[in-house]
């Protein structure tokens, strides 16, 4: 592991090559570059979930936290290749000042060469990802509803902000519940004609739940708050000939109920962020279905006709401030280096 | 109509079979209990297997089901690849059942129709089931007997899919595996059997048709004019263990080398299909395999050979003739190398060296793809002399992966050209998270995805390749090797006689 303070991105580049060097082949195989957007206090939580996802897919981490804004611009690294963050080589970044709002600057020259970029961010997602070049850059964006202070609010955003190659972590945590609903109709023709879902009111899982359901069943689901669960308690789906499949969930297993058969039990374990976050970078095309779940969600349509690729619009938070919202943003690749 | 929350866009959701239930014939022996019942419950624990899904265990022992369960918690807990959660095992093996009986017992066999027949009522199986033969091959006919009789083979009378898994051996030549091909398919449908041949469940193996048929690089190269020769290898540190009664009658070749190796050969050989549905690879595959040539001469193309004593990785081992249960006069080879061809226009003239060994120096399996010599070096010879054939090598395992080795400069002033090598590894993590070849096969069985099981074709094909062999090495004895060594030396002879050398694997 190598620290450097106050320090420059050639400087960096130069101490990760030379990291590698030292540590033998141990990342010859890179699949690609994750970037991972983190506040501070978060830093511990996103390197185990890489460290996690890493196993599955080796990569190159590049944690970027950025920090007091309105202080003197400032860079610190921290450069792990092999060691604790378990196969990946990392590097921790700490920018403050005006460089925070730059951080591309230091990021770019670091991506491996001809991989996919993926930006993950661990905090709450932004309002437009347009607004921070390091969503730009990436082919693949993740973000994380559910660590914002309003999460199904942040949904909807996510729909009017939509490109393909979006996804959100509360999608990922819905993928076993689908399962499970998706595995009760394999045996039978029957037609759903109704579905209840039994959650919190501000639970994003939910909403995207019954965007997926509305999407493929046509059909209008329902949602019964409850404020009992602290999660996503219970999906019922109707059908046509009156028998309902139920599935609740108890702690880590899932109460599989459906007209005339025995009750059963599955697994429906709560998985660490770092098995979610390997399961997106399994797929690193555009996730349709999340597209028209989140579209029914919202009620947008036309998510996927939406171009892939962003364009920068430089916002500046500290013009934002002293100006309000009108003059703050202007458009521009570059933007200005103010 | 389909399911309409299932799309093929949508790859997150994992392919569960429908409600069934397992039956595992010799459910207490060693193969059961290192992998199959650690296989379900990784499934279950990856919530792969479907709601209502049922284990039951056939076997000889007086045990209630209490002992049953016992016994396969200690297995399930010993070989399991995931983490340990008990309320998954409590739930799976609440549907575990134990079903005591000889196989010539038909009041057994009824219990389990019987068993099978109220599982519709209680679990809402809709009569599917796999029956898993972990059984030896002589049990194969009195058990099929028994399916027979009790009509549970069928799957119109059973009201959905019943389906078998028969593991190798899949007989011990072309007339005995014909015969159990016929017997197997005619008390099931013959798309209902499933002939398990775990090297084809391994990741890198399945990873042979990616590499070929996903790129565009190396196609172009994959053929005689490019390709100086093929060695695949597989050797094995250990001996033979207790299999001393089965493998004393069989040997090295028709152990390994008529299914594992030929396999892999034929993956390495094959056009490419079609497309991926299971009958175009099987055609694929099958074509290769009618292919094959045997040496001219027998005697000088093929070695067989024989541990002695020795030491391996630091232990000593005894020799195959004192392990225990092998007559002292045994003839059987623990070791097989041998010169076969493909007969076609992709491969006319390129060698396929196979061997397989146990008491090797280390455990490996890989596949080498030597390529031509460049036609001219314009270099002096004296720099050149490092340099040796461009390879590519999959490597089967252990670590798993794909190495290509090419010429390239030494630094320096002089035009100095060595061999090195370009490493992609699955890595050590990547391994870790890629289910157990048998935990992929049982979900395809369970599934009912035939593309990596052979058929029975491709198995008699292959004892065509093997008999020949045999005969011809009738009567003779198999050359000594110390344990811990690569083979015989007249196995190092046989490709130097033609300036060839076996790569160190």
């Amino acid at each position: 592991m190598i620290g450097l303070w106050d320090t420059t991105g050639n400087e960096v580049v130069k101490a990760l090559a030379a990291e590698r060097r030292s540590a033998g082949g141990v990342a010859s195989g890179l699949a690609l570059t994750l970037v991972a957007v983190v506040e501070e206090k978060k830093v511990r939580e996103a390197e185990a979930a890489a460290t996690i996802a890493a196993a599955a897919h080796p990569c190159r981490l590049l944690i970027v936290v950025r920090s007091d804004l309105e202080g003197r611009s400032r860079l610190d690294a921290e450069i792990v290749v092999g060691g604790r963050l378990g196969p990946a080589e990392a590097v921790v970044m700490r920018m403050y000042g005006r460089l925070a709002l730059h951080a591309e600057s230091v990021v770019m020259p670091l991506l491996a060469p001809d991989v996919p970029v993926v930006t993950w961010w661990h905090q709450s997602p932004p309002d437009m990802i347009a607004n921070d070049f390091l969503g730009v850059v990436a082919d693949r964006r993740i973000t994380d509803s559910a660590l914002a202070p309003d999460p199904v609010a942040a949904l909807r955003q996510r729909a009017a902000d939509y490109a393909p190659g979006d996804t959100d972590l509360t999608w990922t945590r819905i993928t076993l519940w689908r399962t499970l609903v998706a595995g009760a109709f394999d045996t039978t023709e029957e037609r759903v004609t109704g579905a209840t879902i039994v959650a919190p009111p501000n639970d994003p899982t939910a909403a995207l739940m019954k965007g997926w359901l509305q999407s493929r069943l046509h059909i209008e689901p329902a949602w019964e708050p409850t404020d009992r669960a602290p999660r996503m308690k219970s999906v019922q789906l109707q059908c046509a000939n009156g028998d309902c499949v139920t599935v609740t969930r108890e702690e880590g297993t899932a109460l599989f109920s459906r007209t005339g058969q025995e009750d059963r039990y599955m697994p429906l374990p709560k998985r660490p962020v770092g098995d979610e976050l390997a399961e997106e970078l399994r797929r690193l095309d555009p996730d349709q279905i999340y597209g028209e779940a989140l579209g029914a969600m919202a009620g947008v349509t036309g998510l996927e006709q939406r171009p892939s690729m962003r364009v920068h619009v430089w916002k500046d938070p500290a013009q934002a401030a002293r100006a309000g919202d009108e003059t703050g943003a202007f458009a521009g690749p570059g933007g200005s280096a103010a | 109509m389909g399911n309409p929350l299932r799309t093929a866009q949508d790859r997150r959701l994992p392919r569960i079979p429908e409600p069934c239930a397992l039956v595992i014939f010799g459910v207490t022996g060693d193969l059961s209990r290192k992998k199959l019942i650690p296989a379900v419950y990784d499934l279950a624990n990856r919530g792969l297997l479907p709601p209502g899904f049922v284990v039951l265990g056939f076997a000889r022992r007086d045990w209630g089901d209490g002992d049953f369960e016992s016994l396969a918690y200690e297995a399930a807990k010993k070989g399991a690849r995931t983490p340990w959660r008990e309320d998954v095992w409590q739930r799976l093996a609440s549907q575990f059942q134990f079903i005591p009986g000889s196989f010539d017992d038909d009041t057994a066999f009824d219990t389990l129709a019987s068993t099978l027949d109220e599982l519709r009522e209680r679990n809402g199986i809709a009569g599917n089931a796999a029956f898993y033969f972990s059984i030896p091959p002589a049990a194969f006919p009195l058990v099929l007997n028994q399916l027979n009789r009790t009509g549970m083979a069928d799957n119109a009378k059973s009201g959905g899919w019943r389906r078998v898994v028969v593991e190798k051996p899949f007989g011990n030549d072309l007339q005995t595996a014909m015969a159990l091909n016929k017997l197997v398919d005619e008390v099931f449908t013959p798309q209902d059997v499933f002939r398990i041949d775990h090297y084809l469940g391994k990741e890198t193996v399945q990873n042979i048709l990616a590499l070929r048929f996903a790129n565009s690089l190396f196609e172009p190269v994959w053929n005689s004019k490019y390709v100086d020769s093929v060695q695949i290898t597989m050797a094995e540190d250990v001996g033979i263990g207790t299999r001393a009664a089965f493998y004393d009658s069989a040997g090295a070749a028709r152990d390994v080398l008529q299914n594992h190796l030929l396999q892999l050969l034929a993956l390495v050989g094959m056009e490419e299909p079609t497309s991926f549905d299971p009958n175009e690879i099987r055609a694929e595959k099958l074509k290769v395999l009618k292919a094959i040539s045997l040496p001219q001469n027998i005697a000088e193309g093929s070695v067989r050979g024989q541990y002695l004593q020795g030491w391996v990785a630091g232990e000593r081992a005894v020799g195959y003739l004192e392990e225990k249960g092998v007559p002292a006069e045994s003839t059987t080879e623990t070791y097989v190398a041998v010169r076969l061809g493909i007969q076609n226009r992709r491969w006319a003239g390129v060698p396929f060296f196979v061997r397989v060994g146990k008491r090797m120096p280390r455990r490996v399996t890989e596949i080498a793809i030597l390529f031509k010599r460049a036609p001219h070096l314009p270099f002096d010879p004296a720099d050149v002399e490092m340099l040796g054939n461009n390879q590519l090598v999959i490597r089967v395992q252990p670590d798993e992966g794909v190495v290509l080795k090419f010429g390239s400069k030494v630094p320096g002033t002089t035009m100095e050209v060595r061999d090195i090598a370009m490493d992609f590894q699955y890595g050590e993590a990547f391994t870790e998270s890629s289910p157990e070849a048998y935990e992929r096969l049982v979900l395809d069985v369970l599934v009912g995805d035939r593309t990596l099981f052979p058929d029975a074709a491709e198995v008699e094909q292959s004892w065509r390749v093997i008999d020949p062999l045999e005969e011809a090495w009738a009567g003779t004895g198999p050359e000594r090797y110390r344990a811990g060594e690569w083979g015989p030396r007249a196995s190092d002879e046989m490709l130097a006689r033609e300036g060839r050398a076996w790569r160190r694997a």
